[in-house]
């Protein structure tokens, strides 16, 4: 059994290396998409970013002393302000994942609810500036920050400390968008791999009668399915050491491969293939497997927080991408890899597993071995 | 040949395929109707029919591919309804399904090991590689070869694990002749080496020339059975005379009193021949402008026994 296993893997494996398309998706497409990518959102700039969230507002507008105190702080030029909706609850959150995004430092600047009113009635006003120390900007911008406050506070009440700026710290571990980019890109190469691979072999090699020939010899459905799995574990490995790798030659990108790695590797390798078996066996064709497979593959890469945080998506695209198998292998990536968080690592790998011991029984169930 | 054989002990008997009364529905349709034959061992049994006639769901049948509907199947003394049989079966019978294509990127020597790999004793590749005359293609990609080496390839394939019975299904179809005559003379080989071969094809010629045993199938059903000199001097009628290139103008020429004469495709007349007739007939042509026509006579082929018996000829595509 071993040895007709070990022969199929093989098999998958010299048709893959002699191939240059399957080369070229497999290795230089994900290599391709960092290069841009890491181009495209990696460019910098002179101004600091900073996240700013107004609570105060009265029938939607800035009040008074709120929309005052945006304003000089925009006129210093030494800020590209981006504005968080007053409704978002969780604005750390928020900005967190717009930051990876676009490549910018996590600092906010909070104007609570009632800012407006404290200032009329004398009292003293506390905004609120989260950043981490440890950010290289930080001195500076704080600075810059605390003046504008301290001129701002003289200008409207001729009292200099009537204004307080309260710095809280955080850690942001400095995530830059290519570090977001990568795990997700590994996520993307493997399912590609396993959903084609799974949906092009099983397709053209029945098209080509060859799993009618092997299903008249010894050889059984298992022994096939378990192949395919072990040949697309090589692949995932492949992949994942390629593009790790160049990662951090070109972009400085560190990651750590622990156990949840393995098992995220592990999962995508029967899970993505057991989706391919299930298209394989609801459209015959080749050809038309194929365009089912883009049709399954190119939302989930897109809502499945490849690009992009799932976070920026759009509610109902969220609840989406919630049932997308992709989801979990991404984020479980990023959390083993990048992050270093071992609970969140955890639970994604579990669903990851889950996902895909239902998708690989129920492709190998589906599986025609035999003519009817 | 007989129908309803009984069941033999596996390895125990000569009867290497034994069909009785098997049938395959599916729904309404029948594409297997109530069949029985036999295929012993060390013969060429082919299975003679249309395409659609029920000769591909029969050896898939007996391949352990797909299930009977009614009826009974036995290959090398297993049946292949049982799921352990099966198992048997599957060690040694050797298949080359219909249209098979080997894996494009794996030479013609890592192909034969593939194949082999699933069986737990395999042929040596090289030897099979000579048999079927690759040698110099053995380091070839599959996907590289011509149509007619692919379907070599496919016929080591299905002999990597010295099988006891081979079942080739359509081997020559859409092969040019030569390609074709090339897989006849490997047939043929293996014919020499006293292998049973099951073959199943549309060519009158090929069934006739490679056949020690030819049934010929129809809408499900066997409408004939035997060697094929039986089937022809049974169901192929009587020799004709063919008058080549003689055209319209050559059948008005022809002299009164002779049999019914036809004018086929090629602008050939053929006038059947009775018993003692053919002096007759060639005196009487010798005193018309015929006479110096190309004149031959033609045996009967399982073409014409296949008109006889179902009222219509076999085109070249099967259909």
């Amino acid at each position: 059994m071993r040895s007709r296993i070990y022969t199929i893997i093989s098999g998958h494996f010299k048709s893959w290396y002699r191939s240059k398309s399957s080369i070229f998706w497999t290795i230089a497409f994900p290599l391709l998409l960092i290069v841009l990518f890491g181009a495209i959102f990696g460019s910098g700039s002179t101004k600091f970013d900073l996240y700013l969230q107004n609570q105060d507002l009265s029938a939607n507008t800035p009040t008074y002393f709120s929309q005052g105190y945006i304003t000089v702080l925009n006129n210093t030029g030494a800020f590209n302000l981006h504005v968080v909706p007053a409704e978002q609850p969780d604005p750390l959150t928020y900005v967190k994942n717009d930051a990876q995004l676009h490549n910018r430092g996590q600092r906010l600047l909070v104007i609570p609810l009632g800012f407006n009113a404290t200032v009329m009635s004398g009292k003293n006003a506390t905004i609120q500036l989260y950043m981490d120390q440890s950010d290289q900007a930080s001195a500076s911008l704080a600075g810059i920050v605390h003046s504008v406050t301290v001129s701002y506070a003289a200008a409207i009440a001729k009292a200099p400390n009537h204004l307080i700026l309260q710095q809280v710290g955080i850690v942001t571990k400095n995530i830059r968008y290519i570090d977001f980019f990568i795990p997700g890109v590994i996520g993307m190469t493997l399912l590609t791999t396993g959903v084609f691979g799974a949906v092009n072999t099983n397709g053209s090699y029945r098209e080509l009668k060859i799993i009618k020939k092997l299903a008249t010899t010894p050889l059984s459905k298992i022994e096939w399915i378990l192949g395919m799995v072990g040949y697309q574990m090589i692949l995932a490995t492949i992949s994942l050491v390629v593009i790790l790798f160049f990662g951090y030659a070109i972009f400085g990108v560190t990651a750590t491969i622990d156990i949840y790695t393995v098992g995220l590797v592990v999962a995508a390798s029967l899970l993505f293939p057991g989706i391919g078996m299930v298209l394989a066996n609801f459209v015959k064709e080749a050809e038309s497997a194929d365009a089912a497979a883009n049709a399954i593959t190119f939302p989930m890469m897109f809502l499945g927080g490849t690009f992009w945080p799932r976070e920026t998506l759009p509610d109902i695209m969220k609840i989406i991408a919630n049932f997308m198998p992709l989801t979990y292998v991404n984020d479980g990536l990023r959390y083993a890899l990048i992050y270093a968080e071992p609970a969140q690592a955890l639970t994604n790998t579990l669903i990851a597993l889950g996902l895909a011991s239902f998708f690989i029984v129920l492709g190998s169930v589906l599986m025609n071995w035999k003519e009817e | 040949m007989s129908d309803n054989l009984p069941a033999s002990l596996p390895g125990q008997s000569d009867r290497v395929v034994q069909v009785d009364k098997l049938s395959k529905k599916y729904g309404d349709n029948v594409a297997v109707n109530d069949i029985s034959f036999n295929l012993t061992k060390g013969e060429v049994f082919a299975f003679l029919g249309p395409n659609g006639a029920g000769k591909t769901t029969t050896v898939e049948i007996l391949e352990c591919l797909r299930n009977p509907t009614g009826g009974r199947a036995r290959v090398l003394g297993y049946d292949v309804s049982k799921r352990s049989d099966q198992a048997q079966i599957r060690k040694r019978i050797g298949v080359l399904p219909q249209d098979f294509n080997a894996i494009d990127r794996l030479t013609v020597r890592e192909n034969i090991n593939y194949f082999g790999a699933m069986f737990k004793h395999q042929l040596d590749a090289d030897k099979l590689i000579e048999l079927v005359d690759l040698k110099d293609k053995r380091d070839e990609q599959f996907k590289k070869l011509s149509g007619g080496l692919k379907q070599r390839v496919g016929l080591a394939v299905s002999l990597v694990n010295d099988p006891d019975v081979v079942f080739l299904d359509e081997p020559t179809t859409g092969l040019d002749p030569r390609a074709r005559r090339d897989v006849w003379g490997v047939i043929e080989r293996l014919k020499s080496q006293g292998k049973t071969v099951f073959l199943t094809t549309h060519y009158m010629d090929e069934a006739e020339y490679l056949a020690d045993i030819v049934s010929i199938i129809d809408h499900g059903q066997i409408i004939a059975s035997g060697t094929p000199d039986q089937l022809i001097d049974t169901h192929g009628g009587k020799k004709t005379l063919i008058i080549r290139d003689a055209g319209e103008e050559g059948l008005k020429q022809l002299p009164q009193g002779l049999p019914k004469a036809e004018l086929r495709n090629a602008g050939d007349i053929a006038i059947p021949l009775h018993n003692g007739e053919l002096t007759n007939i060639l005196m009487s042509l010798a005193q018309t402008p015929l006479h110096d026509k190309e004149i031959e006579v033609r045996r009967p082929t399982l073409d014409d026994v296949f008109l006889n018996l179902t009222g219509r000829r076999v085109s070249e595509e099967g259909n």
